[in-house]
């Protein structure tokens, strides 16, 4: 019967405080159980689909040779290897909307009765069945150009097939979910077409001759027959078949996976921090409105138990009282994680090129759900501890014990800015009262000054992560073909911006202890970012990412054995360097090094200049590029993928902002109704003595703007200790191992004055009550 | 002639929309430099008119007028800027803030007024611990002084702005004797130097310090006794008369 009426009872007493803790855990479990849905069905969608349309376990990208059909067959031949898929394509480098492409693209024949791939509505809201064929002239892309060059359905792709202006121009029929390379991190792209486009393009290839530009391709997806490494199995492909004369780059399935999720695992990484930090606000405010709640209700309690209701049972209804919202919250919120996902996943499919399925990881869930639960239990409990200790008749007497303070030990709360040194004594006066807005500062404040010095980190530009996916840095890069010179190309840099150093580096492909690798080789090794050890200065030393040297098992002063198209040799890993091309998969050596064991083709080097006018760069390459066309390749210090990136973070430091803001609101409103409840006489003694309420409520909002200052400033002394190991952890994900954040006002200033702002503005806002109070509370105490 | 300093008019104050009525249409005059004590049993709206009087309280009909003007319909910044400065308050709970010392509790009053000059501010406040005798505790918190001491650092705090008068509601109700006879001496102390004070009480022997009695019943005024300032000489003759009119009235 005790339950019956307690609880209904408690419930209407407390419906504000209540509500409240229903909508942080709300709040919690939506953003965690969308980060769930997003990072469990984002990889397994990936890999699936991978299955589905049998990619295999390795696939490599070949070119040069006309018939794959004896290669096909070489592999098929060795042990542990059931079979080789082709899919026939070309290499082809292409533009839309006036922007070029750093990587290439593969124009891929499409035949309907593989069913491959999936392809979507317009608005990329859904799936369409797949069309009968591709109409000749037509081409299907991923969303994730979108992001990257802008491209919607009836826009033009044009593709250099060979100089002279010997351009192919497909217009975008659609788009289609490409799970093999999608995903705005990854620069080459799929280009579905008509088969008899690809053939026309042929035709142009062999026309051209040396003047071609574009490559005859294609993929080999190979299927190993078991369970068996797959860089074993690698490793054998390259020793044991003639591939690496034709191979581009050859990846295991886990490594193309890896790059088409890297974007949002590493963002949902991210997210799953800050919710793990919302959940710890949450947490620490629920226990305090718990006891703020139990000396409140002191008196009650201690008149339950002089007519027999005992401790246990008493705090078993508090538990109740406050499990059942916390429940309640935490089921809703899981639920809204529903809609939750399928809103991101549409916001983000033109960065991730994959519909993620926004299905509730059911499993994975109701672990969660189970583990949130237990966790808020036993916080629950041992927060009502107190309500054992409360002895009766000291209750019914109301004799509480008050919080110790010594007004010896502070200034003095007259003089100068009263406002500021009453809001201080009452925060001194009062501490526990304020240690849950304290703790959200510290902890919301930590997380916004952490994504801000990642912002800060990528830069407005993507410098940042630019520069941990280039092995040096550089603003502007030039690859010339044909019989133009560096020189010529440099008149016409110099018209635009003084050139003030250069240097050349190359990309070839070669076999690292039998592994196919991208070898950065560059004429001043001086330019590596060496993170261990010392850059390749002799002939017979490499650098290695640490991620190589992980996988190879080896460290510095160890020996490699390289191999390349002139040959191999074995050289010493002088140290380690950051470059996260190819997910860390690369290694780099000076030009010496290299020319041991591969050949000096002009074509192959690219030079790259740092220019006093690093803002003019993107006229320089207009300008390079409708002077000599086709003859030059022109790079900027960025890639089209880097724009999904920085509007990706842009996106989460936004709904970071709204859920600080939405926390805020929340404690503020409970810490402050609980406080003005408290202090409801000296709140009335101050008006009686002639305070207005304007003055008393700047007073009340100082005291949250104080204790919250003093939160965000250790909060952001904390961010600036535990980022770069923490965000480093992250970063690895992505095969960037140089993560670095530096001191910016942005990432301090900010988050320090968002916090306190926002902690006073709802602090004003909240005691808009204090007006209502009336006087006459101080007639019946 | 005295001059009148706050006047009810027909005041009326109920409770809740179809309530008790607690005062009916009262009409009362307060005079500048009386020592007014307002009486009666229990229930009879003592407390309600002391804190219709002062603004502290709203009311259901009629005119409240301190001054000439009236403030029954003032803003609420312009009711604490009254506060501040013309009026002030003595509570029978001693109602300082539990956090402040009682130099700071003083002090802050003094700082309501935002034309007050700290230094001044200070200065008077300690000036005023000293003759409330509450000098050696004034770093002390409410919570560490003893009821007594409280209720004087409360007077301090009431003057400390010079108001034109004093609401003091029960002011010895929760002292001992000798802590009581210390505040009455000491409100009395402040009449003589033409302090104006309005005091509810039940306590016959506090109300022997006013020169003016009230007695209020069941919502409405219906009788006042008139008496001379008081002295200690007269003190048992002035209980005597006031116990004898207070029977008159069935009290």
């Amino acid at each position: 019967m005790g339950y019956g009426i307690l609880l209904p009872a408690n419930f209407r007493r407390h419906k504000g405080s209540l509500t409240g803790i229903f909508i942080l855990a709300l709040i919690s479990a939506a953003v965690i159980g969308t980060v769930l849905s997003l990072w469990t069905n984002g990889d397994a969608y990936i890999r699936s689909e991978m299955n589905r349309a049998g990619f295999g376990d390795i696939t490599a990208w070949v070119s040069g040779i006309s018939d794959t059909s004896e290669l096909t067959a070489e592999i098929e031949g060795l042990t542990g290897i059931e079979r080789v898929e082709t899919q026939k394509l070309i290499f082809s480098d292409y533009e839309a909307n006036g922007v070029e492409s750093d990587s290439e693209g593969q124009l891929i024949t499409w035949l309907p009765e593989e069913n491959r791939y999936r392809f979507f509505k317009d608005d990329l809201s859904g799936y369409i069945e797949q069309p009968v064929e591709i109409p000749r002239g037509k081409v299907y892309v991923s969303p994730s150009l979108v992001t990257m060059l802008g491209v919607k359905a009836g826009d033009g792709i044009t593709f250099p097939i060979a100089r002279s202006g010997k351009n192919v121009t497909l217009v975008v029929e659609g788009f289609y979910e490409d799970p093999f390379m999608g995903s705005s991190m990854i620069g080459m792209k799929g280009f579905l077409i008509n088969e008899a486009d690809r053939l026309l393009m042929l035709e142009v290839l062999e026309d051209a001759g040396i003047d071609a530009l574009a490559r005859d391709g294609a993929m080999l997806h190979i299927f190993s027959e078991g369970d068996g490494s797959v860089s074993r199995l690698n490793v054998m492909i390259n020793r044991e078949t003639s591939i690496s004369k034709y191979s581009e780059f050859i990846h295991s399935s886990d490594a193309i996976a890896g790059f088409m999720v890297i974007l949002q695992n590493s963002f949902c990484a991210l997210l799953m921090a800050f919710a793990a930090v919302l959940m710890i606000v949450a947490a620490t405010v629920i226990g305090h409105s718990i006891s703020g709640t139990v000396i409140y209700e002191t008196v009650n309690t201690g008149i339950l138990k002089t007519i027999g209701y005992t401790s246990g049972r008493l705090r078993a209804i508090q538990f109740l009282t406050y499990l059942i919202p916390v429940a309640a919250g935490i089921g809703v919120g899981m639920i809204l994680s529903v809609p939750l996902s399928v809103f991101t996943a549409d916001a983000i499919i033109t960065t991730t090129g994959i519909r993620i399925p926004s299905t509730l990881p059911v499993i994975a869930s109701f672990l969660f759900f189970t583990i949130l639960l237990l966790f808020f239990s036993v916080f629950v409990l041992l927060c009502t501890r107190k309500t054992a200790r409360i002895s009766p008749m000291n209750a019914i007497r109301r004799e509480t014990k008050s919080e110790d303070f010594n007004p010896e030990r502070t200034f003095c709360a007259f003089g100068q800015c009263l406002n500021l040194r009453l809001a201080f004594r009452q925060i001194v006066s009062g501490k526990r009262r304020y240690a849950g807005a304290l703790i959200t500062a510290v902890m919301l404040a930590f997380f916004a000054s952490l994504i801000g010095r990642m912002d800060n980190w990528l830069g407005a530009d993507g410098k940042g992560m630019m520069e941990a996916f280039n092995p040096a840095d550089h603003d502007l890069g030039v690859q010339i073909f044909g019989t133009l010179t560096a020189e010529e190309t440099e008149k016409t840099i110099l018209a635009y911006s003084e050139i003030i150093d250069s240097y050349w580096l190359a990309m070839p492909s070669a076999a690292v202890n039998g592994i196919d690798l991208t070898v950065n080789v560059i004429d001043q090794p001086e330019r590596f970012h060496i993170l261990e050890g010392r850059t390749c200065s002799a002939d017979d030393e490499v650098v290695l990412t640490e991620f190589v040297a992980s996988d190879l098992g080896v460290s510095i002063g160890d020996k490699v054995t390289l191999r390349a198209d002139r040959g191999g040799g074995d050289y010493t890993v002088s140290g380690i360097y950051s470059c996260a091309n190819g997910m860390g998969d690369n290694i780099g050596m000076n030009r010496e090094g290299y020319l041991k064991i591969g050949g000096d083709i002009p074509q192959l080097w690219c030079k790259h200049y740092f220019l006093s006018e690093p803002s003019r760069k993107g006229m320089i390459a207009e300008a390079l590029e409708t002077m000599y066309g086709g003859d030059v390749h022109v790079h900027e210090n960025t890639w089209p993928g880097l724009f999904g990136i920085i509007s990706a973070m842009r996106v989460l430091v936004t709904v970071m902002y709204v859920l600080t803001a939405a926390f805020i609101l929340i404690v503020t409103v409970m810490t402050g109704n609980r406080i003005i409840l408290q202090e409801q006489k000296d709140l009335g003694i101050y008006k009686a003595i002639g305070f207005d309420t304007i003055r008393i409520r700047i007073s009340f909002a100082l005291r949250f703007g104080i204790t919250a200052a003093a939160g965000a400033i250790c909060g952001v002394v904390l961010a600036a200790i535990f980022t770069d190991p923490i965000v480093s952890a992250v970063m690895k994900l992505a095969g960037i191992s140089n993560f670095s954040s530096m001191f910016s006002a942005d990432s301090i200033l900010l988050p320090f004055g968002v916090v306190t702002m926002l902690f006073m503005a709802f602090a004003y806002l909240v005691s808009g009550r204090i007006q209502k109070n009336d006087l006459t509370i101080l007639v019946a105490m | 002639m005295k001059k009148t300093i706050l006047s009810a008019e027909n005041v009326s104050k109920s409770f809740g929309k179809n309530g008790a009525q607690i005062l009916k249409k009262v009409n009362a005059d307060i005079y500048d430099g009386d020592f007014t004590v307002i009486m009666g049993t229990s229930g009879a709206g003592k407390s309600t008119l002391l804190y219709a009087l002062s603004g502290m309280d709203g009311i259901t009909d009629g005119r409240v007028i301190f001054d000439g003007k009236e403030i029954s319909g003032l803003t609420e910044k312009m009711m604490a800027g009254l506060r501040s400065e013309q009026f002030g308050f003595v509570f029978q709970q001693t109602h300082l803030v539990s956090n402040l010392t009682l130099f700071e509790n003083i002090a802050v009053a003094g700082s309501a007024v935002r034309s007050g000059d700290k230094r001044s501010v200070r200065e008077r406040a300690i000036e005023l611990m000293r003759i409330m005798n509450v000098e050696k505790v004034k770093d002390h918190l409410p919570s560490r002084v003893s009821g007594g001491e409280a209720q004087r650092a409360a007077i301090a705090r009431a003057i400390i702005n010079s108001p034109r008068l004093i609401f003091a509601d029960e002011p010895t109700g929760a002292l001992n004797k000798s802590n009581s006879e210390e505040v009455m001496r000491l409100l009395t102390e402040l009449n003589r130097n033409g302090q104006s004070i309005i005091m509810v009480t039940h306590d016959v022997h506090a109300a022997i310090r006013g020169n003016r009695i009230l007695y209020l019943e069941d919502g409405k005024i219906l009788d006042e006794l008139n008496l001379p300032p008081y002295a200690d000489s007269d003190a048992r003759e002035r209980e005597q008369r006031i116990s004898q009119w207070l029977s008159e009235q069935r009290w």
